[in-house]
């Protein structure tokens, strides 16, 4: 909060500054209408910065002057010498206050009700602010506030920024020039420490201006909450692309806009409870925003599903504040009409309030996304909902990249839209055409697939079944696969801006140079959607998925711990067989043969995730793992925290402990399958009978993919007529068939729980799976 | 007046540039191509840790493709609107005084030269085109329409 303080006291100071000027010119003229709006302008961000903080009484001046503004921009009042008198009074206790602020002194008390009156039409303005000005007429020294942080313009920071990229890329020719020629060794050493140094610096200054967005979104469940409390109504916020990084200064850009931009939406969008349920809706409304990072911009949207913009009324308002003129209403397209809500001076909502509905705002927020070369759009169905989409562009950034190739040439693809990556050749997946288009049946979805080849017009000479897809997701969440001939690195690339005539293309995002000099180009998945013909109703599809939230997210998602392991590799842990975190000394751990046990209070646990590395002669942390039954320990090196993954992810075809591969904070990170650490690590009791597990021969996904995971539980397999199993696993809907087993588990495809089937199981929900195998296998030996 | 030329060789034309818009003289060292991208942009090169977009100007005049279009081929680096451009040409020839301002070309010239110049000056070479770099860049009509 002491950040956002500062910001705020900063920001004020920043306009007052700029406003200084303008002041004095709008005195000369008060009718001039572009330093009115500016002047409005301030007092209207003011107000609404002061709704974070409690600060009443700069709010409630604000509120007042903006008032008197309003008046004044709707023509209702002349604008004369006695009201500029008393807003530049008003200027100035603004000021003041926020020096009081800073300083965390009180700010004398009083006067600031005479300084409203003054903004009254035919109010006596020298006598009422003589009266309110005595008492704060003792500040005349004042000490210069102590700074404890610079304010850089920004376009100093992009400078010294586009230095280091390009120090970077130099540093990569120069590397590639030594490799070629065979210079000294003695060039390599310090070559080496610059390089180090470089790095260190480009790591430095990216952080300098790079910050992840959830520190703008992490106010927003609080700012809904409070603003439908006031208003009430019920409002569900989601927040989606936190960890999405964006230039710091860029955050500050956009945070007015959106703050606005959700206050709208609770105001006039969602409407009272009784409301929603007379129209067939949940009497909560969902207010959902999103981040992400497509090439070298960032779309973030704010949809919610309420009453959605009266477009007639946008229309009939233009028209009347003349606009547009009548005859031009009759042309214009919905999008247009929509679009009606940026220009100033309109507003559909009927009364005033103190959130708000002034009129302004809308402009105020397209004017400040424009001034960074953003933009924005805005998409209305009535009754249904209304979404904001919000572009703002990096124009100078470094991003993690996957490069691929067609032909030879190579093109980079950002990894913030890829979903996964998977082999024609493999087995998991198959192709299929349809009327000329590619389908990818990938694990039970199927996927419209685009070659690249295709797209690019080239020829790529490699065939269908030899590429590689990758699954690339849209804005939307809608996702299709893309074939490439070869893929080829992770890395990470500094992208500039693509001169307009590529852009042109449609499916550049920017472009780099790789570290032997060869430019690369960026594709953008929305572009490369655009360019294949793929067809998603974006607004309709997020408002399906807005429906069922709760579920969507529970089933989609499982919790992890991220951690880092004795080999120093990042690993996940699933959440669910983590009982806790132990920390034990060095004389706690003991190797019997080639097993090793670690001794914890009181119990003697068999020891995993040592991975051949010696134990340390300090402290060892560990995971205690329980599955239900059995407990083992689980040595780490550090543990980074909970992360929720995707079920779905590569699956490793080797054998070892890990269950597969997932992209965690954009590094590949292995999750662990606690399934092969039990059957491996968990001390069995002697005498026990394996339990028998009957599977469907016939099913390539479960021979895969469960069967594996069934022999490591400890299960015996067996096919069909091999006589009595204690346990039957089969997919959804094969109930023709009798099975001869104690107990059946049925998977079923779909994560939402359906009424017609009970007791089954989302084929990946691994916890669910484990905890069933579990539980009849504990049933079987009692 | 007294600007300085550069003189070069595009679509088989000796043509002029001013000397202030051009900031390098190069061979481009490779030539990557831009699926997709208009015509006249004959794709990407590097200089010095920079992109280039290179731009094929006999291809923007609509006379053809440049003979060499590939690496090694001759070109003229120049900054628009913040993008650094590689402009291909087929040789690049001498520097030279402008002896008048640009004046109309009272003749029907072949291609887009009408569109792509700034009219004909006058040199100690005899007089000559001079190039209109953004029109060049922009390039043909129907593709900036398109």
């Amino acid at each position: 909060m002491d950040d956002l303080l500062a910001d705020f006291l900063a920001e004020t100071r920043e306009m007052l500054e700029a406003l200084g000027g303008e002041l004095v010119a709008w005195e000369d003229d008060p009718g001039d209408r572009a330093r009115l709006d500016a002047i409005f302008r301030f007092f209207h961000t003011v107000k609404g910065n002061c709704g974070f903080f409690e600060f009443p009484r700069l709010e409630a001046l604000s509120h007042a002057a903006e008032d008197a503004l309003a008046d004044v921009r709707a023509n209702r009042r002349q604008a004369d010498s006695t009201l500029v008198s008393a807003v530049l009074a008003i200027l100035d206790r603004i000021g003041d206050m926020a020096d009081a602020i800073e300083e965390g002194t009180e700010f004398p008390a009083g006067g600031d009700e005479g300084l409203i009156a003054a903004l009254e039409p035919e109010a006596d303005v020298s006598a009422l602010l003589q009266s309110s000005l005595v008492s704060g007429d003792d500040g005349q020294h004042k000490l210069p506030s102590s700074q404890r942080s610079i304010r850089l313009p920004v376009e100093l920071l992009d400078r010294v920024m586009s230095g280091v990229s390009d120090m970077v890329l130099a540093r990569n020719e120069l590397a590639r020039r030594l490799r070629e020629s065979s210079v000294e060794a003695s060039v390599g050493e310090p070559f080496e420490r610059l390089s180090a140094i470089i790095a260190d610096v480009r790591d430095a200054m990216t952080r300098t201006r790079m910050q992840r967005i959830e520190s703008l979104f992490g106010g927003m469940p609080r700012l809904v909450r409070d603003l439908s409390a006031e208003l009430g109504k019920q409002t569900m916020i989601d927040v989606d692309g936190g960890e999405v990084e964006l230039d710091r200064e860029m955050i500050e850009i956009i945070r007015n806009p959106l703050t606005h931009i959700i206050r709208n939406a609770i105001d006039h969008g969602i409407e009272t409870p009784a409301a929603r349920l007379a129209a067939g809706k949940r009497d909560m409304g969902l207010l959902s925003i999103t981040a992400r990072q497509s090439g070298n911009q960032i779309l973030i949207d704010i949809v919610d599903d309420g009453r959605g913009i009266d477009d007639t009324r946008l229309v009939e308002k233009a028209v009347a504040a003349g606009i547009i003129g009548a005859a031009h209403a009759t042309r214009l397209s919905p999008r247009e009409r929509t679009a009606l809500i940026f220009e100033p001076g309109i507003s559909t909502a009927e009364t005033v309030t103190a959130i708000s509905g002034r009129g302004v705002g809308m402009d105020v927020v397209r004017a400040n996304i424009e001034r960074i070369g953003g933009t924005i759009e805005v998409e209305s169905i009535p009754g249904t909902g209304t979404r904001f989409s919000l572009r703002v562009p990096l124009t100078l950034t470094i991003i993690p990249a996957l490069t691929v190739s067609i032909a030879g040439q190579r093109f980079a693809i950002p990894r913030s839209s890829i979903e996964e990556i998977a082999r024609v050749d493999a087995g998991t997946l198959e192709m299929s055409r349809v009327g000329g288009a590619m389908l990818a049946k990938i694990r039970e979805r199927r996927l419209p697939c685009l070659a690249l080849a295709d797209l690019l017009r080239m020829d790529s000479g490699v065939a269908d079944e030899e590429r590689t897809l990758i699954v690339l997701r849209l804005t939307g969440g809608e996702l299709f696969a893309l074939a490439v001939d070869r893929v080829h690195d992770h890395e990470e690339l500094v992208v500039k801006p693509v001169a307009p005539a590529i852009i042109a293309a449609g499916i550049y995002a920017g472009t780099t140079l790789t570290d032997d000099g060869n430019p690369i180009l960026l594709l953008e998945a929305t572009g490369l959607a655009r360019a294949g013909g793929l067809q998603f109703d974006a607004l309709e599809r997020s408002m399906r998925q807005a429906g069922t939230p709760e579920a969507a997210k529970a089933a989609r998602t499982t919790p992890v711990l991220l951690f880092i392991g004795r080999d120093g590799r990042r690993k996940a842990m699933p959440m669910a067989v983590v009982a806790r975190i132990e920390e034990v000394g060095p004389g706690a751990v003991e190797t019997d043969g080639d097993r090793m046990r670690v001794v914890i209070g009181d119990r003697i646990l068999p020891l995993a995730g040592t991975d051949e590395v010696p134990l340390p002669d300090e402290e060892l942390r560990l995971f205690r793992l329980h599955d239900g039954r059995t407990e083992i320990g689980y040595a780490i090196h550090e543990a980074l925290g909970i992360r929720q993954i995707k079920a779905e992810f590569v699956a490793a075809d080797h054998s070892g402990d890990i269950a597969g591969v997932v992209l965690i904070d954009g590094e590949p990170t292995s999750v662990i399958a606690p399934y092969k650490l039990f059957a491996r690590h968990a001390a069995r009791t002697s005498g026990e009978a394996s339990p028998v597990c009957h599977l469907p021969a016939d099913d390539p996904w479960i021979q895969n993919f469960v069967r594996p995971m069934v022999e490591a539980a400890g299960y015996r397999i067996i096919n069909d007529g091999d006589g009595e199993a204690d346990l039957a696993i089969m997919t959804q809907p094969e109930d023709g068939v009798a099975i001869s087993a104690r107990k059946v588990i049925r998977l079923r495809s779909e994560p939402a729980d359906l009424q017609d089937e009970p007791d089954s199981i989302y084929r990946y929900d691994h916890a669910g799976l484990l905890s069933a195998l579990n539980l009849s296998r504990g049933r079987q030996s009692l | 007046m007294n600007d300085l030329l550069l003189i070069v060789v595009a679509a088989g034309e000796k043509v002029a540039l001013r000397s202030c818009d051009v900031q390098s003289v190069i061979e481009l060292e490779m030539l990557a191509p831009v699926p997709c991208a208009p015509s006249h942009v004959a794709g990407l090169s590097a200089l010095r840790s920079r992109v280039l977009t290179v731009i094929d100007c006999q291809s923007a005049l609509a006379l053809g493709q440049a003979i060499n279009r590939e690496a090694g081929a001759p070109a003229v680096v120049v900054d628009h609107e913040g993008h650094a451009y590689a402009l291909l040409l087929d040789g690049i020839e001498s520097v030279t005084k402008a002896r008048s301002d640009p004046g109309p070309v009272r003749t029907r010239m072949g291609g887009n030269w009408a569109a792509m110049s700034h009219g004909m000056v006058e040199t100690d070479e005899g007089p000559l085109l001079l190039v209109d770099v953004a029109a060049l860049i922009a390039g043909p009509q129907e593709v900036r329409a398109a």
